[in-house]
């Protein structure tokens, strides 16, 4: 469990802590070189770890053995994490219950959409890694390709559908729905 | 003195019957002039979004052209310290049209409506002879747009809760839904604005003569950035590193101190800028051509043109992005008054405390209406008049907890020289020294010289709160 399952998700959350305690603390050098290095560098690793961590996560996983809801459960910890934080966040102005509605926000649906992307892609790259292995395995099947066309199409539209804007209205109306003004 | 005119010119009583008859007409139709309006200056108010106030090349911004707003400043007065009351849209833009604080109209974020119990300047106009129009970015909550039937025109849009679209915009005119006509949004509501004028104008040929006031709202200064060709792009190889501090980060459209990291999803930050910048020249470009418009209808001098923001930005300032942070970036207005037979010193600053509030009462006042009691607002007139006049010594910054942002109510003073900041949650107080640390690096809060001006700052916010409190 612990190499096959926890060790991937560890090293990914290990990367993703350190590239957040990088770039946002960066901020506290007064700009300069070091500091625009620092944030330029952590950026990106940050934001590596927390779109595309899930891909390191299932093929590792995949590659060692994990089961389908193990490989599932571990290529959403790190994003879910992350997701958490930023709901956190919003705990210093509104009350618990409107700070989890952010868990619905366009950028967590399509982070998660992402996410599932990954999963797809991370199956054929583990059975790739597997088949120069054990020559058995057939690498392309369409499960995987259909669920990284499903993905990759909501993730697209619902971009396209008013370049983001529109479903973030939906999301503020959603808020309202539940929760009134927030006053 | 007439008999004695005529005994020492025998000829002149037809003359000197003549004057005063020709005295008396003058009188006369004068009056009447008044009475139907024909003397009162025609009002245009100007809204900008998200309009950071020193983003003008008046201002003077390194690289922004804003050849409208510069002429306007150079026409009219350049006020330095205007303040918006809330700074958030929508109870912005409530205070701008009512004249009163947020707590008193309503609407306190971005998502309580809009109720219209308090009436507008724009009502007040049109009541008393105002031929008015709201063109533009309406945005406050509620069901669609309001029932504003004393409006001769109202456009607007509800597109996207309420915030429209750069390009294509579908609008209301009237209640009714219309394709756009034009493709980029400032063109598009500065042309039905002109048309306005135009149809006044026509109107006033045959009719009593009749003033008009357009209130022009832009949407330029709100994300997503778009600017028109032509302008798009007249920024990329800007430098923009005296502009936005030394931490905002170029690369990484992150929103520091805890707030949401967007990454890519945004663009480069300081690319952001740029296209910030390019849509406020857009929107320039509009005001120029709707100054000319009226400079060829023979408009110019007896129309009183203003310019405003509807709320500050923050760019990167205090690792914060946007306009909700009770620092001075978001507090900030840009506001330009350009009022021919008011302004003596055309071209010069103002350095007095002025509001969005008090944009209701000046424009009442310019038209020679009284301004009604519910209004928390001042008239700018006496200090267009004359420099010397002293401005207001503080005024109460208020602000609600508005989803999704992580900003906590807050209330507080700002005075001349001091700002205090108390949060309903999550946030210790800030006192900052405006005067000596207009950066509002260092919260005197514990300090000594916080301790001895805590009390009386606290004192002068009840005061605030209770004079404007409408129970």
């Amino acid at each position: 469990m612990l190499k096959r399952v926890i060790a991937p998700v560890m090293s990914v959350f290990v990367v993703m802590s350190v590239s957040y305690m990088g770039y946002f603390g960066s901020r506290y050098l007064d700009g300069g070189i070091v500091q625009q290095w620092m944030a330029g560098f952590f950026g990106t690793t940050y934001f590596l770890s927390i779109g595309f961590g899930a891909l390191y996560v299932y093929t590792a996983t995949y590659v060692r053995g994990a089961s389908l809801p193990q490989r599932i459960t571990a290529s959403l910890v790190n994003p879910l994490i992350w997701m958490t934080k930023e709901a956190l966040r919003l705990t210093i102005s509104h009350p618990l219950l409107e700070s989890l509605y952010w868990y619905f926000n366009p950028l967590d649906i399509w982070l998660i959409s992402f996410v599932i992307m990954e999963m797809g892609l991370g199956t054929l790259v583990g059975r790739s890694i597997q088949k120069r292995r054990d020559r058995s395995i057939r690498v392309v099947t369409a499960g995987p390709f259909a669920v990284i066309a499903g993905s990759l199409v909501f993730a697209v539209a619902v971009y396209a559908w008013g370049e983001g804007e529109n479903i973030y209205v939906l999301f503020l109306k959603g808020y309202r729905f539940f929760f009134g003004y927030g006053l | 003195m007439r008999l004695t005119v005529y005994r020492r010119y025998p000829g002149s009583l037809p003359v000197v019957v003549t004057v005063l008859m020709a005295w008396l007409v003058v009188c006369g139709v004068a009056g009447a002039e008044v009475e139907t309006g024909q003397q009162r200056p025609n009002l245009v108010f100007i809204l900008g979004d998200n309009h950071n106030a020193g983003t003008m090349g008046c201002a003077g911004h390194p690289f922004i052209q804003t050849p409208g707003m510069d002429r306007l400043a150079k026409e009219g007065i350049l006020f330095e310290n205007a303040f918006n009351t809330t700074s958030l849209c929508s109870p912005s833009r409530a205070s701008i049209l009512t004249g009163a604080y947020a707590h008193k109209h309503g609407v306190k974020n971005n998502h309580t409506p809009w109720t219209g119990e308090m009436k507008t300047f724009l009502a007040d106009l049109a009541e008393n002879g105002y031929a008015t129009a709201f063109i533009g970015k309406w945005h406050m909550p509620g069901e669609g747009l309001p029932e504003m039937p004393f409006l001769d025109l109202f456009v607007s849009y509800t597109y996207r809760e309420g915030q429209g679209a750069y390009f294509n915009c579908p609008m209301i005119v009237n209640g009714r839904e219309v394709p756009s006509r034009t493709p980029y949004i400032t063109a598009e509501a500065t042309d039905y604005a002109i048309e306005f004028m135009r149809r006044v104008l026509g109107e006033n040929r045959e009719e009593p003569l009749r003033p008009f006031c357009i209130y022009l709202s832009h949407r330029p200064g709100h994300p997503p950035y778009k600017a028109p060709q032509g302008i798009a792009g007249m920024y990329a190889d800007a430098d923009v590193t005296t502009v936005l501090p030394p931490q905002a980060d170029p690369l990484w459209y992150g929103k520091t101190k805890g707030n949401v990291f967007q990454g890519v999803m945004m663009g480069s930050y300081d690319n952001e800028y740029r296209k910030y910048c390019e849509t406020l020249t857009a929107m320039d470009r509009d005001i120029v051509r709707l100054l000319e418009e009226m400079d060829a209808m023979g408009l110019a001098d007896n129309t009183v043109v203003i310019y405003m923001g509807d709320n500050g930005m923050q760019w990167g300032t205090h690792d914060h992005h946007g306009i909700r942070e009770a620092y001075e970036d978001s507090l900030r207005l840009p506001l330009i008054v350009r009022a021919p037979g008011l302004v003596l010193d055309p071209g010069s600053k103002r350095g007095q405390m002025v509001l969005n509030i008090d944009m209701a009462p000046t424009l009442l006042d310019m038209a020679g209406l009284d301004v009604p009691a519910t209004m928390d607002g001042q008239s700018l007139v006496p200090l267009l008049k004359d420099r010397q006049i002293q401005g207001r010594k503080a005024f109460l910054v208020e602000f609600w907890r508005y989803f999704p942002e992580n900003t906590p109510s807050y209330t507080g003073i700002r005075t001349n020289r001091y700002k205090y900041i108390q949060f309903a949650r999550g946030r210790s107080p800030w006192l900052f020294d405006i005067l000596n640390d207009p950066g509002e690096l260092n919260n005197l809060m514990g300090t000594p010289q916080g301790e001895t001006i805590l009390p009386e700052l606290k004192s002068r916010l009840a005061h605030l709160i209770a004079r404007t409190d409408p129970d």
